[in-house]
């Protein structure tokens, strides 16, 4: 099961030390996910499933343990070399979409592949296929501002995909969204993985999580079950 | 891909720029102003230096002057001959004019008298010289004639009169050629008018020949100075040093310690006065530069500001694979855009303030390349600098605590 596994963490620790007191975060996590799934990481505020996904989105390094994503070792790599990892290996959705307001649809869908050293022309052909993916034909010289809630976050979604990483890694992608858009947004993760994408979905809302495909929950820094909804374990 | 990511970087800054254009612009004017009082402060000093070397070389070209009596230090090329005590003699004036390093050579005596014409009466200054006079000064007659050799030759009582003294004594409305004036009671008939100089003690003198002043005006046989036109730039120093061997033979003395004259040279006052125009010009462009870091700062300040309003922003490129090289890249080209387009800006402003200065200030300035090279690189300079320390503060920013910035 290892080999193929796109992330693969290993006795993973993460401690921050607060003057006398060390807080454990993640305190001995190891948890296979491979090509095609739909995981949901599940946990209440303060359970550490924020540091476990700032881990697994390479944003932060553990204290303690292995983590290859694709293959590839992490630990002990320069910020230059994460960087590089984060914009190839993994899309980011966040709650609060972050986008940059001052770029339009299509320019902010473009960021990543900026990054990456694509020529402009390529770049642009990109994100209009990802803008066109995600139904915003039309809408690529909007700003932010100018988008819905629901648009906003399926231009952030374009961006994800927009250098074809290994995994999407959606924090709350449904926080901010009401029951109507985030169900749709919802949808549209369900269709990105039929057609193959791996998607990692970092929830507190039980409703949210029991949509994916297997549901890892996290108390206290520690995987306390790894089911199967409605199905066996 | 370097080059590629520095012009992703400056696309970026200009938008950024763009965004805030009140704000940038504001910015970008302590490196304007810093940059422009460069430009327009080093020509003003420029202008200066030019000014002053111009009047020296109105005085003639190649000029040395051999000077009765002694001085200590750097000797004066213009100085007031009517309290020496003449030690100079026909015989040292032929002797100059033997000299192979030498073209031209004028005896000059002067006093101040009463000139008197019909019932007006002023005071000028009489100056006794010879024919080569109007080419070693360059100053020359407008109307009429400057005295000859035979008139110096056959003392003459003739007088080639001032612009101003033409006006004051004679009067607009007479011809002074051929009007005879009085000059401590002894006649002269004008025979010339110099051409203004612009200058009220130069255009109020009135020239007659040596032998005439001499003879009928101040007595004795020696005069206080002679004027020298060496044959060449090049060779100005030699001819000075010439020209002392020369009289130290004839008045039999030993060194210039102790000799009754001294040479002046065009070079020596020129060269002062450059070193005090020069240093005029590092002084106000030295002023300029503090203010072109003061500039500098102002840039810094705005972009530590713009660095922490837009750390989520920061978050979210480090997050989409930005490396920290990349966003010291954008920042520190941000702000090199604002201090050289400032810069620039001010390179105009500076260009044009020196244009109004000289067009309508009546005020010599001279816009230097060096200045706009200078101004140039400063603000470039400026920019790396003071925009370094914001961009890379912006670089090691944590993408997590960045992230969740409000």
């Amino acid at each position: 099961m290892g080999l193929d596994a796109i992330i693969e963490l290993r006795g993973i620790r993460r401690h921050y030390v607060m003057g006398p007191t060390t807080v454990r975060a993640v305190d001995g996590v190891s948890l296979d996910i491979h090509a095609g799934e739909f995981v949901a990481i599940i946990g209440p505020s303060g359970s550490g499933k924020t540091s476990l996904m700032n881990i697994i989105g390479c944003l932060d390094t553990p204290t303690e343990g292995s983590y290859r994503i694709a293959g590839e070792p992490v630990e002990g790599l320069s910020r230059g070399r994460l960087a590089e990892i984060r914009n190839r290996a993994i899309g980011f959705i966040f709650q609060n979409f972050n986008l940059l307001p001052r770029l339009d649809a299509l320019e902010n869908v473009e960021l990543p592949l900026v990054y990456a050293g694509i020529s402009k022309r390529e770049r642009k052909a990109r994100a209009l296929s990802m803008l066109a993916k995600v139904g915003l034909e039309g809408r690529e010289g909007h700003l932010p501002a100018e988008l819905s809630g629901g648009q906003r976050q399926r231009v952030a979604i374009a961006r994800a995909l927009a250098g074809s990483p290994a995994v999407l890694l959606a924090d709350e992608p449904t926080g901010a969204l009401d029951t109507r858009t985030g169900a749709e947004i919802m949808e549209m993760f369900h269709a990105l993985n039929a057609e193959g994408s791996t998607i990692i979905l970092v929830t507190h809302d039980m409703g949210v999580a029991r949509q994916a495909r297997r549901v890892v929950h996290i108390l206290d820094g520690g995987v306390v079950a790894d089911e199967i909804p409605g199905g066996a374990a | 891909m370097r080059l590629n990511a520095a012009r992703e970087s400056v696309g970026m800054a200009l938008r950024s720029i763009r965004s805030s254009a009140g704000r940038s612009f504001l910015t970008t004017l302590g490196v304007l102003i810093g940059a422009g009082s460069l430009i327009a402060l080093t020509a003003l000093g420029n202008g200066a230096s030019r000014a002053v070397e111009e009047s020296l070389k109105s005085l003639g070209a190649n000029l040395l002057i051999v000077y009765s009596g002694q001085v200590k230090g750097p000797a004066l090329v213009r100085r007031s001959l009517s309290n020496i005590v003449p030690t100079l003699t026909a015989e040292d004036l032929k002797a100059i004019r033997g000299l192979a390093l030498i073209r031209l050579a004028a005896p000059e005596s002067s006093m101040n008298a009463q000139a008197k014409f019909e019932n007006r009466n002023i005071s000028a200054s009489i100056v006794g010289t010879d024919w080569s006079y109007p080419e070693i000064r360059n100053f020359h007659p407008a109307v009429g004639e400057f005295f000859g050799e035979s008139d110096v030759e056959t003392r003459r009582m003739v007088a080639a009169i001032g612009s101003k003294v033409a006006i004051d004594l004679i009067g607009a409305d007479l011809d002074p050629l051929g009007q005879r004036i009085r000059i401590n009671g002894q006649p002269f008939t004008v025979v010339a008018v110099m051409q203004s100089k612009g200058n009220d003690t130069t255009d109020a003198q009135i020239f007659v020949p040596i032998s005439s002043y001499l003879r009928s005006l101040s007595g004795g046989l020696r005069f206080a100075a002679i004027d020298v036109q060496a044959a060449g730039m090049a060779t100005m120093r030699e001819a000075q040093y010439a020209i002392q061997d020369e009289l130290l033979r004839l008045h039999d003395q030993p060194s210039m310690d102790s000799a009754d004259f001294y040479v002046a040279n065009q070079l020596d006052v020129l060269g002062a006065a450059q070193g005090t125009a020069n240093t005029f010009t590092i002084l106000l462009g030295g002023i300029a530069a503090i203010s072109l870091v003061v500039g500098g700062i102002g840039i810094m300040n705005i972009m530590l500001v713009s660095v922490t309003e837009r750390t989520r922003e920061i978050g979210v490129r480090m997050a989409l694979g930005a490396k920290p090289g990349d966003v010291l890249l954008q920042f520190l080209v941000e702000a090199v855009v604002l201090s050289v387009s400032g810069g620039v800006l001010g390179i105009i402003a500076g260009v044009t303030a020196s244009w109004a200065f000289s067009r309508f200030g009546g005020m010599a300035a001279l816009v230097s390349a060096e200045s706009i090279v200078l101004a140039f690189s400063f603000s470039l300079v400026t920019g790396l600098f003071f925009g370094g320390y914001p961009a890379y503060r912006a670089s090691r920013l944590d993408p997590i605590a960045a992230l969740r910035y409000e």
